[in-house]
């Protein structure tokens, strides 16, 4: 309702608003278009240039993608490691998170801009580099060594936005229920945490989605051992037809898909640009 | 006496409650602080020796597998890797293509983030509300599905020639040019440069905006003196972002790009594995790293002004 109130500037001009519809639709080609149009692809039998319609439709694809044994251990072997990835991640930031919204220790501002300036170097160069140090610890090609690959994607989402929340709570409200005689651990799980809630749903779905996508990083540790959904993209693009990589793309959006859903009202919310402000 | 004590005692008990809170504060950011500094600030930190020259100690295994590896001959190490990479003859291509994919990009995303974000603020209604939600899509989707389907759908027999076919006009093959590079980084960018925008834009009070408005502003004086300057931080930091994630990406260039020139992110997978020359491979990405380093340093700049602002240092 709020938003309502917003000052507003009215615009009559017809021609204003023709332009804003084409500019409009130039957008939802622009940006649903590849989607809709690989989309598509997952039930067709063929599609020959230039025709607008396809030549046939099917579900042959979906029962060849879920019959492949490879592309089935992929879709376990994401569906196992990305839990785990957010649940370490969860247990190692969320307290640094605590720590860098509610207190001020020494090197605080070090440890928020430290973090920043690892996001900068370029993730495949980190991962080239990685790989000397994983061949010294024999962490090749192992889960180990991919869980930690996908946990460093994750700690800038897992620390930035709940210690956003986290600094957003009102100390007031803390010390009233203190005052009215609640044990610090009673205020913290029912006022302190309750309250951080969203920033940390939003950092639990962005965290899980980097894991879930990360592929460089993955593919070069794993393979040829293991393979997730997404480095199984990159074989499946070279050496199957359209078709194939059109279902696979969209079982592997079905997660992303679910968990956004879910959080769309607190990252819309402004919980995630919160996040990314050093404060 | 008497009356000063219990103030003193009182301070200091609060003076070694905060110093105590500090110690544990600064225990429990150590986690994920040692992860970083175990698993990225010492690798490359061990890699930057790589690139001079230390064939030595973490560098041995690297050294022996790879070709054409520089050992140092000074003390300090050798400038050989860097030499190879600047004489190259791909590497003038590929860094200008890198840079300008950045440059077109970044300024492609806040200019529509900026347009959207402040036409929402401004006029507001349907439009607006279904324009944001549209640009937010890009979020739902994994970059590998996100850079194929813009690659199927620009290609020789995708949607974008199929339709214009039919009109008679030959669209160009965009996929495997930079320009498909362009189209799919500011695909991927756009959502988190629109919530920053947004949600920088919707911050700045109604008040001022009225005011200026009574003053007899008109609305694009508004936007210059108003609207932009006080949402200028989240502005910068949504540029720096979007600029140091384009330089750096890989997937949307291999998928999307052409082979010669491409992107660095993919001549620094392509030098470490196709070609084993990790050394090379490893001075690209300290290239790329200066370049984020500058871009990075406005952003570092821009919340500090925030902060400054705001008067918490």
């Amino acid at each position: 309702m709020a938003r309502k109130d917003k000052a507003r500037v009215k615009t009559s001009n017809p021609l204003v608003k023709v332009l804003l519809v084409i500019f409009m639709i130039c957008m939802a080609i622009f940006i649903l278009g590849p989607l809709v149009w690989l989309g598509v692809h997952a039930f067709v039998t063929n599609w020959t240039y230039p025709n607008l319609t396809p030549d046939g439709w099917t579900l042959h694809w979906w029962t060849k993608v879920l019959d492949d044994s490879a592309l089935e251990a992929a879709i376990r072997n994401s569906l196992i490691i990305s839990p785990i990835v957010v649940l370490c991640s969860m247990v190692i930031c969320l307290p640094a998170a605590y720590a860098a919204g509610r207190m001020n220790y020494a090197g605080r501002k070090t440890f928020l801009i430290g973090m920043f300036a690892a996001n900068s170097f370029p993730k495949i160069g980190l991962f080239a580099s990685i790989a000397t140090l994983y061949y010294a610890l024999n962490l090749m090609g192992t889960v180990f060594g991919i869980i930690i690959i996908q946990l460093l994607g994750t700690i800038i989402y897992m620390t930035w936005i709940p210690a956003a929340a986290f600094a957003a709570v009102p100390r007031n409200l803390e010390e009233a229920a203190r005052d009215a005689g609640a044990s610090k651990f009673r205020v913290f799980r029912t006022i302190t945490l309750r309250m951080a809630m969203p920033g940390i749903l939003v950092a639990i779905v962005m965290s899980f989605l980097a894991s879930f996508d990360e592929a460089q990083g993955t593919y070069l540790v794993g393979a040829p051992a293991i393979f997730t959904m997404p480095t199984e993209m990159y074989s499946l693009v070279q050496n199957y037809p359209i078709q194939v990589a059109a279902v696979f793309s969209l079982l592997l959006a079905i997660p992303s898909v679910l968990l956004i859903s879910l959080a769309r009202k607190h990252i819309v919310g402004g919980q995630l640009a919160e996040g990314f402000q050093i404060k | 006496m008497t009356t000063v004590k219990p103030v003193v005692v009182a301070e200091s008990l609060e003076a070694r409650k905060a110093s105590r809170l500090s110690v544990l504060g600064f225990f429990m950011a150590l986690p994920p602080m040692l992860l970083v500094i175990c698993f990225v600030g010492a690798p490359i930190l061990i890699a930057f020796t790589f690139s001079l020259g230390w064939t030595t100690g973490p560098n041995r295994v690297v050294s022996i597998i790879g070709q054409e590896i520089h050992k140092k001959d000074q003390w300090w190490g050798t400038f050989g890797a860097y030499k190879d990479v600047f004489h190259d003859s791909r590497f003038p291509g590929d860094l200008r293509t890198t840079l300008l994919v950045t440059l077109i990009s970044t300024t492609l995303v806040l200019t529509m983030a900026l347009g959207i974000g402040i036409y929402q603020r401004m006029i507001g209604g349907r439009i607006a509300s279904i324009m944001t939600i549209l640009t937010l899509v890009p979020l739902f989707v994994p970059v590998v599905i996100a850079s194929w389907a813009i690659h199927t759908f620009y290609a020789g027999d995708g949607f974008m020639r199929t339709l214009m076919s039919h009109f008679g006009i030959d669209f160009p093959t965009l996929t495997s040019t930079s320009t498909a590079i362009a189209i799919g980084t500011i695909w991927t960018s756009l959502p988190f440069a629109i919530l920053m925008v947004t949600s920088g834009l919707q911050s700045v009070p109604d008040a001022l905006i009225e005011t200026a408005q009574d003053a007899g502003a008109g609305f694009f004086r508004i936007i210059r003196t108003v609207l932009i300057p006080l949402a200028l931080t989240p502005i910068v930091i949504a540029g720096t972002f979007t600029a140091i994630g384009i330089m750096g990406s890989f997937t949307i260039p291999l998928f999307l790009g052409p082979n010669q020139p491409t992107m660095l992110g993919v001549e620094i997978s392509n030098f470490f594995g196709s070609y084993n020359r990790p050394q090379q491979s490893i001075v690209m990405a300290f290239i790329v790293f200066a370049a984020a380093s500058g871009i990075a340093f406005i952003y570092i700049w821009a919340n500090v002004r925030s902060a400054k602002q705001s008067g918490r240092i």
